[in-house]
């Protein structure tokens, strides 16, 4: 087991920042080839008109997961040197409700609206502005909320983890609702275009 | 009009997934976005106003080495990139002022800046955004992005609700 190259210092971070603008080309590309540039689409799947928020996000989402665990499984991958994002219970669910609405306000989310400007959208940028003044406002208040802020910490917590079943149950469990959701969202798509 | 000649979703999705795939096993940790404009802010502030953004609590670490030489502003720098040159090449760029039809230019100002200030705040309680934390945790199974997914999706659709006509 050699991977992930970057935690067996395959190479430094200088490298690291070469790696950066390469994936961040991908990440860039697909997000606009999917149509997530477009404050329309992203914003579809809220008035049940057009889903392809969701189809991108869950596909990826399982293509990314079941890849992972896979290569974990296979002894490829050391999953125990991933980074896992770490759970903060109450925060994570009031940030979330909070980016909810300004992300239906603003019809962008911070790597969509980066996309939107790359294709032309001078409003993308009046968001990304929005968005650092945003930033500026939470640390100015962040003295007041660091309680809340550092509360409900459940460390590297995953689903497999808290439910105490293997993550390839947690996959096919997942797989399963995707696939209905995604028939469901076809059916409908196709209803509204007959219309 | 919009012209549409994007590529089917589940396509993108592949890519995309296979992208974040990619980041696991070269760097060890997912992608991310919001953070980068975190940092912007930072650096903006401190260069308008000398001293006073170190001084932030939750500013001070950005600080510590140069704060732009950052994996996460690399990685939106090549965001930018690839958006771009997917948009040239599909002839899918066009430079205008996006909104609904029928909302006037001064409203949609308001709009994209409003909700962009709610998404800074936002993203940073929560840790990060929708690459950082649904995408990136959602699919390393972690807690945190299956809550913040959850709450994104169900704020999106309460507020759709009660505001019909921001996008439809």
């Amino acid at each position: 087991m050699n991977s992930p190259l970057f935690e067996y210092g395959l190479f430094g971070e200088g490298a690291s920042l070469i790696v950066a603008l390469i994936i961040g080309f991908f990440f860039g590309l697909f997000l606009e080839r999917g149509g997530l540039g477009n404050p329309h689409k992203l914003t579809g799947v809220f008035y049940l008109k057009d889903f392809t928020v969701p189809k991108v996000m869950f596909t990826a989402m399982l293509v990314a997961s079941g890849g992972l665990y896979l290569l974990g499984d296979l002894k490829v991958l050391n999953v125990s040197k991933i980074w896992i994002v770490p759970t903060f219970f109450w925060p994570q669910i009031s940030g979330g409700f909070l980016f909810g609405l300004g992300y239906l306000v603003a019809g962008y989310c911070p790597g969509t609206a980066v996309a939107g400007l790359a294709g032309g959208r001078i409003d993308a940028f009046v968001t990304m502005l929005g968005m650092i003044a945003g930033s500026l406002v939470f640390a100015v208040i962040y003295p007041a909320i660091e309680n809340f802020y550092l509360s409900s910490e459940m460390g590297t917590a995953t689903l497999p983890m808290i439910l105490g079943v293997s993550h390839w149950v947690v996959l096919f469990f997942l797989a399963v609702m995707a696939g209905l959701m995604f028939y469901f969202m076809e059916r409908l798509e196709r209803k509204q275009k007959s219309f | 009009m919009e012209r549409t000649n994007f590529w089917s979703p589940y396509a993108a999705g592949i890519g995309l997934g296979l992208t974040l795939l990619a980041t696991f096993y070269i760097m060890g940790k997912g992608l991310g976005a919001s953070n980068a404009f975190s940092i912007f802010s930072a650096v903006a502030v401190n260069k308008v106003n000398p001293g006073y953004a170190a001084n932030l609590k939750y500013f001070g670490r950005y600080f510590i080495g140069s704060p732009l030489k950052d994996w996460i502003v690399f990685e939106i720098l090549g965001v930018f990139a690839g958006a771009l040159t997917g948009a040239v090449l599909s002839r899918n760029f066009s430079l205008k002022f996006d909104k609904a039809s029928g909302m006037s230019r001064s409203t949609r100002l308001f709009t994209a800046f409003s909700g962009g200030v709610i998404i800074g705040f936002a993203s940073r309680l929560a840790r990060g955004c929708t690459s950082g934390v649904a995408l990136s945790g959602g699919a390393e199974l972690a807690i945190a992005g299956w809550v913040f997914v959850v709450s994104m999706f169900l704020s999106g659709f309460l507020f759709a609700a009660i505001f019909r006509r921001l996008w439809s």
